[in-house]
């Protein structure tokens, strides 16, 4: 689906970058202090956004409407025994949001595709636990149609075992196997079907690595989320092959959250201090 | 049509694109799914601030719709049904303080003011007789209250201390917090300064707001400190600028000489430092120091641009370029005392000159409206609405800078721009309050008409001594295109309403010249009355050189003369009674008809005494008898200020020179309205039971004005 020429080239090329940009930044510092990182990313990023806002920005502007939009609010309050006045006052808040909004998108665009590739890359590393050494964990194979999965078949490196026989589902063109890592590494299984092969990485760790959960053929936006490896080749009777990695969760302040949310909360905080810090309008 | 139909075509696609962009974010931030998360921090700074606004809104005006038929019918049991016996639905009343019918007259017959000719051939045109003394702050004290200066107690601008004979201001008190802890060399302040307003009576809208009439009060003046009442009012006239004085402004200049300004402004000087130049704003008094007095300062930098005639001024983080000849926009000021403690401020800068000399003007440091450090308005939101609609405002009560203009650190043009800039922001307040009160009364009050007559009479008068030599086609017409704005203005107005509201145009007093300057404690002086320490034959400001062991009577302020009464002023003489009686006749004979030799004009045309003028509680705080001075005269600008002088009479040579403490009968102010009034001599005292009668409430007995007989063509 993803030919050379197709307009979606170049947005593969820079993914290909930031991921291996992003693996020799992130691979090579070895943090296995997941919680730390995640707070401290927070923070750089939520000052970076907000510098970034700035000056893509038409600060003035942004200024005026948000102060258009606390008058009709205070309106509402001063006038609000005239029904007339509080309808109307909503009307114009709804006004000045759209306008407000409007003023906001552009260097939303800037703070946000950069941000969104550079969280998909941190979500390989944060986003799923590698499988520990000795513990169960599944490969999941589908296929083009229900006949390639009798011919489906598994090679594994020297370190890693199959712990039972493959389960074919047909009704889903799914084969499952069910396998263990005797010690820790980056391994590639090798699959086969139809005299064709392919490889899929397994990444077997107690600490934070970089793995990549599923890989596709096709797919440019699932693969640009969840995939951190190659497509699939298109004559591939292969459709996607998963591994099941343990999501990840992170604890902080008593709760269990997904990195994504966390980061989420504190870059936000973190960008509401910094913009007060450093004066600047959102 | 063809291009602009494309444009317009494609600007609807942008507008579409922009939509759809922006309802996906919004989508997206609010129903997020785990990869839509993706969209991230970046997203939701934009979107957040406005949902939650949203949001807020929302809930309010939830609370607001949901609320009133509980609230109406709260308002119905618990007050007359409003509007039950209203003659009008809303009453509009624009002040034009100073608004002379003399004038207005003449540009009427002129044509050069349609819509105040449409009034008065349609409803009412009337000399509206004015207050004793003709003086704003009563005056529009008398307006509001229905009262005499007897039952409101504001007399004059200034109000006399009996112990020390200096003055204070009349119609407010601003005193720091009462208590206070010492630690170290820090004196920490424990609470908030307290205001006490010196002005009784009550506002007529505080009337009709008990009685659920709605009201928007702008800018009338003595409404500082600001009262609470069911409506929304901003204080005008008396609020004071962040030095708690009424108007401070500062002239920063690299001249080594010039002299003090005799009031209003400060002179601050302007130091190199390489290419930069550097100066500072003063500020209010440290209140971590005490009674030590320190000012607190906010210093700028100024980078001049000779080439091309302008300059970069930096002020904390706020920077901008002025060309000579220019104002800046409002600029926040802070001012930082330590401990946290801060005064915030608005100011406008002027470059007034940049080679070779560099002079800045900066305004008196307003309070600011959208963070105010006291209250300028009721509620304390209304000032940060206004603010926050329309940006940064003047709130000192003499926002226009006459100061200044005297003091030749502004000229007549930079003086119009800051007037008709401060207007401008009057007419933007007065047409919201106009949109946001459908029902009940609207009433703002403009000061320009005062400060440009004050200032540009002298263009006016074939021979003013401010502008002698000026030939007449160099003579600028300020006063008729006040004038004509003025009604521009009414027009816009008469546009917005209705035939069931009642529109009013009033001014306080007229105006006449101000060509010559009587010095009456000069006269007090040479007639025995007044008398100097030994070996004096003037005295300084506030009665320095005085001996008032020997004094009988003084003077102070515009139009009040006291007698120096034993057992009220600390060091009277005069017994009370008959003495007091007979010396307060005597004056008044002598001064009645006095007669500048220089013009042979009469100098003084009346002298009121007070006991027969008021009536009511605060009598005893007013001046014993009211000088009314002649047409073209006024008390000295050193009169004023308690200083005697060898000269009664003497030419004023200031800009200020055409004014209105004069006889009152000789310079009523205007009532034009929509409506036909009967009433042949109508009063100033007389607007508020006119306008609470016409919203059908009964008249508080203790009320000196009459209500008019209105023709309303409302059929009910």
């Amino acid at each position: 689906m993803v030919g050379e020429k197709s307009p979606l080239h170049s947005l593969t090329a820079i993914y290909e970058m930031t991921s291996r940009l992003s693996t020799i930044l992130l691979g090579v510092a070895g943090v296995d202090l997941p919680a730390a990182l995640v707070v401290l990313l927070s923070l750089i990023i939520g000052l970076l956004m907000v510098v970034v806002f700035r000056y893509t920005s038409d600060q003035k502007a942004i200024r005026l409407a948000k102060d258009q939009l606390k008058a009709h609010l205070l309106a509402v309050r001063l006038f609000q025994d005239q029904l007339p006045v509080v309808l109307s006052s909503y009307g114009r808040i709804l006004r000045c949001t759209g306008h407000y909004l409007r003023l906001a998108f552009k260097p939303l665009l800037f703070v946000v595709l950069p941000l969104t590739f550079l969280i998909v890359q941190l979500d390989r590393y944060l986003g799923w636990a590698p499988v520990p050494s000795g513990q169960a964990f599944l490969v999941k194979v589908r296929t083009t149609g229900p006949e390639a999965l009798n011919e489906a078949s598994l090679l594994l490196p020297s370190e890693m075992k199959m712990t039972a026989p493959a389960v074919h589902v047909p009704a889903r063109n799914e084969v499952v196997w069910r396998l263990v890592a005797e010690k820790n590494g980056d391994y590639n299984v090798i699959i086969g079907v139809a005299g064709q092969t392919l490889s899929k990485a397994v990444v077997a760790s107690s600490g934070l690595s970089r793995v990549s959960p599923i890989r596709l053929q096709g797919h440019f936006w699932e693969r640009i989320f969840v995939s951190g490896e190659p497509a699939l080749p298109e004559s591939s009777p292969i459709q996607s092959v998963e591994v099941g990695y343990p999501s990840r969760n992170i604890r902080f302040m008593g709760f269990e959250w997904n990195w994504i949310w966390l980061f989420f909360v504190l870059s936000l905080v973190a960008g509401f201090v910094f913009k007060s810090v450093l004066k600047i309008e959102i | 049509m063809k291009g602009s139909s494309t444009i317009s075509a494609r600007n609807l696609r942008r507008r579409g694109l922009f939509s759809v962009c922006l309802v996906v974010i919004g989508v997206v931030l609010l129903f997020p799914l785990r990869s839509d998360a993706y969209a991230g921090p970046g997203a939701g700074f934009a979107v957040l601030s406005s949902f939650w606004t949203l949001f807020v809104a929302f809930l309010y005006s939830a609370y607001a719709f949901l609320t009133w038929p509980f609230r109406h019918l709260f308002r119905l049991l618990r007050h007359r049904k409003a509007y039950g016996k209203a003659q009008i639905k809303r009453a509009v009343i624009l002040g034009f303080d100073g608004m002379d019918p003399e004038l207005a007259s003449r540009f009427i017959a002129e044509g050069k003011l349609p819509n105040l000719a449409k009034l008065r051939d349609q409803g009412t045109f009337r000399k509206l007789r004015t207050t004793f003394p003709p003086i704003s702050p009563v005056a529009w004290s008398t307006f509001m209250t229905g009262v005499n200066p007897g039952k409101h107690n504001i007399y004059d601008f200034l109000a006399r201390d009996l112990n020390s004979y200096l003055p204070f201001l009349s119609s407010a008190e601003i005193r720091g917090p009462k208590r206070s802890v010492k630690i170290g060399k820090y004196t920490i302040p424990l609470g908030k300064p307290t205001i006490k307003g010196m002005r009784r009576g009550t506002p007529f809208w505080h009337w009709l707001g008990k009685a659920g009439i709605f009201c928007s009060v702008i800018r009338v003046p003595v409404t500082f400190p600001p009262e609470k009442f069911p409506g929304v009012l901003l204080s005008g006239m008396c609020v004071p600028d962040l030095k708690g004085s009424q108007g401070t402004f500062c002239f920063c200049t690299t001249r080594s000489s010039g002299h003090k300004f005799r009031e209003g402004g400060v002179r601050i000087p302007i130091e190199r430092n390489g290419s930069a130049l550097h100066s500072y704003i003063p500020g209010p008094e440290d209140p971590l120091t005490g009674s030590s007095g320190r000012e607190l300062r906010v210093a700028f930098q100024i980078r001049p641009d000779g080439t091309k005639n302008r300059a970069r001024i930096t002020v904390g983080s706020e920077s901008f370029t002025l060309k000579v000849g220019e104002y800046s926009e409002w600029v926040p000021v802070k001012f930082k005392a330590g401990l946290g403690f801060t005064a915030r401020g608005i100011c406008r800068f002027y470059l007034k000159e940049l080679s070779p000399e560099v002079g800045v003007y900066v305004t008196p440091v307003n309070i600011d409206p959208g963070r105010p450090d006291l209250p300028v308005s009721h509620p304390v939101t209304y000032s940060i609405y206004l603010s926050k609609l329309f940006g940064p405002y003047a709130t000192l009560g003499l926002a226009e800078d006459t100061w200044a203009l005297n003091e030749e650190v502004l000229d007549d043009q930079a003086f119009l721009a800051q007037c008709y800039s401060n207007h401008d922001d009057r007419e933007r307040m007065l047409f919201d309050a106009l949109e946001k009160t459908r029902q009940g009364l609207c009433a703002c009050v403009f000061d320009t008409t005062d400060r440009v007559q004050h200032m540009f009479w002298r263009y006016l008068e074939e021979d003013h001594p401010a502008a002698r030599g000026i030939p007449r086609e160099q003579r600028p017409k300020v006063i008729e295109d006040l004038y004509r704005r003025m009604d521009a203005l009414i027009g816009r107005v008469m546009k917005q309403i209705d035939g069931k509201t009642l529109l009013l145009v009033v001014s306080d007093h007229g105006f006449k010249s101000f060509a010559r300057c009587v010095n009456l404690n000069a006269w007090l002086h040479q007639n025995g009355y007044l008398a100097l320490k030994p070996e004096r034959t003037e005295s300084g400001d506030w009665f320095e050189d005085v001996d008032w062991s020997r004094t009988s009577a003084y003077t102070m302020g515009l139009n009040g003369l006291y007698l120096n009464l034993r057992g009220r002023e600390r060091q009277g003489i005069v017994e009370p009674g008959d003495k007091a009686e007979v010396l307060k006749k005597e004056l008044r004979e002598k001064l009645d008809g006095l007669v500048d030799p220089a013009s042979s004009r009469v100098g003084i045309t009346g002298v009121f005494d007070c006991d027969a003028t008021y009536a009511g509680p605060y009598v005893d705080n007013a001046p014993d008898l009211i000088v009314g001075y002649g047409d073209g005269f006024r008390a000295s600008w050193d009169s004023v200020m308690g200083k005697v002088t060898t000269k009664i009479f003497e030419d004023n040579l200031k800009a200020w020179s055409g004014d209105h403490c004069i006889d009152p009968r000789l310079v009523p102010g205007v009532l034009f309205s929509n409506f036909k009034i009967a009433d042949e001599k109508p009063a100033i005292v007389d607007v508020a039971p006119t306008v609470l009668k016409l919203f059908g409430l009964g008249l508080p007995i203790h009320l000196d004005g009459k209500p008019w007989t209105v023709a309303t063509d409302i059929t009910r």
